[in-house]
């Protein structure tokens, strides 16, 4: 029989092309964030590395080198013959990862306030602002 | 995930063949097993060739063609052509004998030759491919013979296929079929492909590796996603009035658009002259293709 055409599991995971990052990084960061997120739940099986290719366009090289990084990470487990399924990290790295996540986006926030010109000052302020208005809204 | 292999799945060292007017290669390359290989160039290019060499159905005038691990004929080899041949799906070109026979009879004639012939999955292909059983080869349009080569070929359990633009002829919906097969195909990591198309559609799904032809000669052998990593198109604000390493093309009409085959390094050159690089893009498989065959006949035309 064809094993599995059509049956596969399926990510909503995305190429972007112009993205300077690598593929593989991609790849791997976009899976990491679905398992830190809970969206994917241990135990879940993960698609072939060719299935995978097939769905984003790319090779199984890539895919291959991304499944293996978050193996040695821990984030999923591979065993030979087997599908590949994604690993318990525990609640403690995904509470971690919700408060990493929100980090970046206010160092981001800072930095593209201070490349305008913006003081300490004026940042804090428009924090509040926004915290208001959002709480205000609630 | 995936064993280690202990021999490549073809190997080619080497390799010329010359026709009155035409003239392969010298072409090396090896394809391992877990991996799918496209075949791409221009009309004339010999890709054709190329399988016949493969199949035994064409003589190499120089070098080596080792299949599946073993020489056909005239060299050291291991097993008897036919051992060789159980192993192959082949997608010709062109069907030879095929005419008047009906999918139901070939698939017969089939499971005499090939000791692993998987009657069901040929069943299961024809209903997915829409092929009817009782037609005679000749009787059925270019698409479904092309349909129906795939599925005896795909049938046979092989270790190899060797496909000869499968998809020529067939419609998207078919073809899409026959991506997904040949992806399911590939699905246990120990099988090879190669195949030729024209679809870059089908090399972006399928293809690990990219054999590179034009007008019979050999222009490489390429890892796709390496390919489509190594080559950008910045935009600039200014064209560089200095040489900038890494450059291809320069497009001045309108805003400044370059094509690098070494981004980080052509980067770094923009910086120091100080043109701002506002946005930077992949290139389509396609146009890196269009660029590597013409950087060929441009250095071609200069000897």
């Amino acid at each position: 029989m064809s094993e599995g055409a059509g049956r596969e599991v399926r990510l909503p995971i995305r190429l972007s092309m112009d993205d300077e990052e690598p593929m593989y990084r991609q790849i791997e960061e976009q899976l990491k964030g679905l398992i830190l997120s809970g969206r994917l739940r241990p135990g879940t099986p993960l698609p072939s590395i060719r299935a995978l290719a097939r769905e984003l366009s790319c090779s199984v090289i890539t895919t291959r080198r991304a499944y293996q990084d978050l193996e040695s990470a821990g984030f999923i487990r591979t065993r030979q013959g087997m599908r590949a399924t994604v690993a318990d990290v525990g609640e403690e790295e995904r509470e971690r990862y919700r408060r990493e996540a929100v980090l970046e986006a206010l160092r981001a926030a800072v930095e593209a306030g201070r490349q305008r010109g913006l003081s300490a000052e004026e940042l804090r302020r428009m924090f509040e602002e926004t915290l208001s208005e959002l709480e205000r809204k609630e | 995930m995936h064993l280690a292999q202990e021999r490549p799945a073809v190997e080619l060292e080497g390799v010329i063949k010359a026709y009155p007017g035409f003239r392969l290669g010298p072409v090396s390359f090896k394809l391992e097993p877990g991996y799918v290989t496209a075949v791409v160039g221009p009309n004339g290019s010999g890709k054709s060739t190329l399988f016949r060499l493969m199949m035994n159905l064409a003589r190499p005038d120089g070098g080596e063609v080792r299949v599946l691990g073993g020489y056909y004929p005239g060299g050291d080899y291991p097993g008897s052509e036919v051992e060789i041949k159980q192993k192959i799906g082949y997608v010709p070109e062109r069907a030879v004998g095929h005419d008047d026979w009906t999918a139901r009879e070939l698939g017969r004639f089939y499971a005499r030759w090939y000791p692993r012939w998987n009657g069901p999955l040929y069943r299961e292909l024809l209903e997915r491919f829409e092929i009817p059983h009782g037609r005679r080869f000749k009787r059925l349009s270019k698409g479904l013979q092309r349909r129906l080569s795939f599925a005896l070929a795909r049938s046979c359990e092989p270790e190899l296929m060797l496909l000869d633009e499968p998809t020529d002829g067939v419609d998207p919906f078919a073809r899409r079929a026959m991506v997904d097969e040949i992806s399911a195909f590939m699905q246990s990591g120990e099988r090879t492909v190669l195949f030729a198309t024209h679809v870059m559609e089908e090399v972006s799904r399928l293809a690990d590796y990219v054999v590179l032809l034009s007008a019979g000669e050999f222009l490489g052998f390429y890892e796709k996603d390496a390919l489509l990593e190594e080559w950008r198109a910045f935009w600039v604000e200014s064209p560089p009035d200095r040489a900038v390493p890494g450059v291809v093309s320069v497009e001045e009409a309108g805003p400044v658009r370059i094509v690098t085959r070494s981004p980080e390094e052509t980067r770094a050159a923009l910086e120091e002259a100080r043109i701002e690089l506002f946005r930077s893009e992949a290139l389509q498989l396609e146009e890196i293709l269009e660029l590597l065959l013409r950087e060929r006949r441009g250095a071609g035309s200069r000897v």
